[in-house]
């Protein structure tokens, strides 16, 4: 009974010491790195939920699989064949031009590796703030995943490893409006950092010289700079080139090449290819 | 019987946790009720002595960590509408449900503004629509979620 004439003196005092808790905690885990044990350790408690809620995905893909018909799969498994004989006649060409580059990168005396050690990962839920881009992958420490490693689906790079417990890490995606990526244009080697700007689809080049020998469909690279992410990957297609004739500067929005939106097999890039100094 | 009750309670908020990690199609997502939200608000105005503002801390904890966002943003949210609704769960209790909706919704939106705040603190523009339109939907669904959680509550017994 003594429920419905409830009402207790501490009550206020209570909020008000977890509101100094919360604004404390929401500026530690902005500046600092200190929480990210806590967070680790609470998304390991979170992790069996995060495989529950991706299960009907991947029944419903399972069950797909099993009752395709057997015309379907031979149809896929000659396609693949076709493909798979393209890609090793490439594939030799490859291995010539490699020793060749390594040959030449040892006679420039430059010591950069060229294959980069990969781990294949799932997707397993995207994180359903609308402000942020982030994916959690099914990979975690126990398979070899560090904070920072750089994420690439098949077509170019994702983002990159935020958290990382036992089981499962979050990645932020190139596109998160709190993410930048060093790039580098292709066709005229000048450099640039991509911004993400919270849709799937663009990222911003701001401040690039007006000068700047930049058109449409150029590709932009990871440039390797910053050691965060290894140099050379594919990341983006310029889309639109902006004259700001004010400042003098020209703004630009690419295209990422990577399906942020529906990739389902994420490779995460564990070498770094000698620049990184972390 | 005291295990059951804090099991029942612990189940609820798991299941509205799930609820927010589901994953919905993009168009569809910022018209996510905030599930944990209103299960809180139910058990806090049902039996505000053992759900308060501790849980709703460290359920909004969790709900951070499985966001992503700050430590402490949706717990912040959570903390300052469970003191609200602990201050005025007495004459809450007693309303039809239309205007009990109506008060969730006011509750939800502080919750919102307080998300969108911090947000904007951070630097990140916040979609507008997605600023009603979640607890408008949250308000919706409130007298299912109190009609449900009063059986289950009636059923376990739980005072």
């Amino acid at each position: 009974m003594n429920q419905l004439h409830y009402r207790e003196q501490g009550t206020s005092i209570r909020t008000l010491f977890l509101v100094g808790l919360c604004i404390a905690l929401m500026f530690v885990d902005q500046r600092f790195n200190h929480l990210e044990v806590v967070r680790s350790n609470i998304s390991l408690v979170l992790s069996p939920i995060r495989y529950l809620v991706s299960l009907p995905a991947i029944t419903g893909s399972w069950a797909n699989e099993w009752l395709s018909s057997h015309i379907e799969l031979l149809n896929e498994n000659s396609a693949l064949k076709a493909k798979g004989r393209i890609l090793n006649a490439r594939l030799q060409k490859m291995q010539v031009l490699k020793a060749e580059n390594t040959r030449l990168r040892n006679m420039l005396g430059s010591s950069r590796k060229l294959a980069d050690q990969v781990i294949v990962a799932e997707l397993l839920s995207v994180d359903q703030n609308p402000y942020r881009q982030l994916i959690e992958i099914n990979k975690g420490t126990f398979d070899g995943v560090e904070l920072g490693l750089a994420v690439i689906d098949d077509f170019g790079v994702m983002g990159q490893v935020i958290h990382v417990n036992q089981y499962t890490a979050t990645t932020i995606l190139i596109s998160d409006p709190e993410h930048a990526i060093p790039v580098q244009f292709i066709r005229s080697g000048t450099r640039s950092v991509a911004f993400g700007n919270g849709s799937v689809d663009q990222l911003e080049l701001r401040y690039l010289p007006a000068t700047a020998d930049i058109k449409v469909n150029d590709q932009l690279v990871t440039s390797g700079l910053g050691g965060r992410f290894p140099a050379d990957y594919p990341v983006a297609t310029v889309i639109s080139i902006t004259k700001d004739l004010t400042h003098g500067f020209v703004s630009v929005l690419a295209k990422p090449l990577a399906r942020l939106d529906s990739s389902r097999e994420v490779l995460v890039v564990k070498s770094n290819n000698g620049l990184a100094a972390e | 019987m005291l295990n059951l009750r804090y099991f029942v309670i612990f189940l609820s908020l798991l299941v509205g946790l799930i609820l927010m990690i589901l994953p919905l199609p993009d168009p569809v997502q910022i018209y996510r009720p905030n599930w944990v939200a209103l299960i809180l608000i139910y058990w806090n105005m049902a039996l505000p002595r053992r759900v308060g503002p501790w849980i709703a801390f460290f359920i909004g904890i969790v709900v951070d960590t499985s966001q992503g966002t700050l430590l402490g943003q949706h717990a912040l949210a959570l903390v300052i509408i469970i003191y609200i609704n602990q201050i005025f769960h007495q004459r809450i209790r007693v309303m039809s449900l239309v205007q009990q909706a109506i008060y969730v919704f006011g509750l939800l939106v502080i919750s919102q503004v307080i998300i969108v705040w911090v947000e904007g603190i951070m630097g990140r523009p916040p979609p507008l629509l997605a600023f009603f339109s979640a607890p408008f939907i949250g308000m919706l669904i409130w007298p299912w979620v109190f009609v449900l959680l009063r059986d289950i509550r009636r059923k376990a017994n739980i005072s």
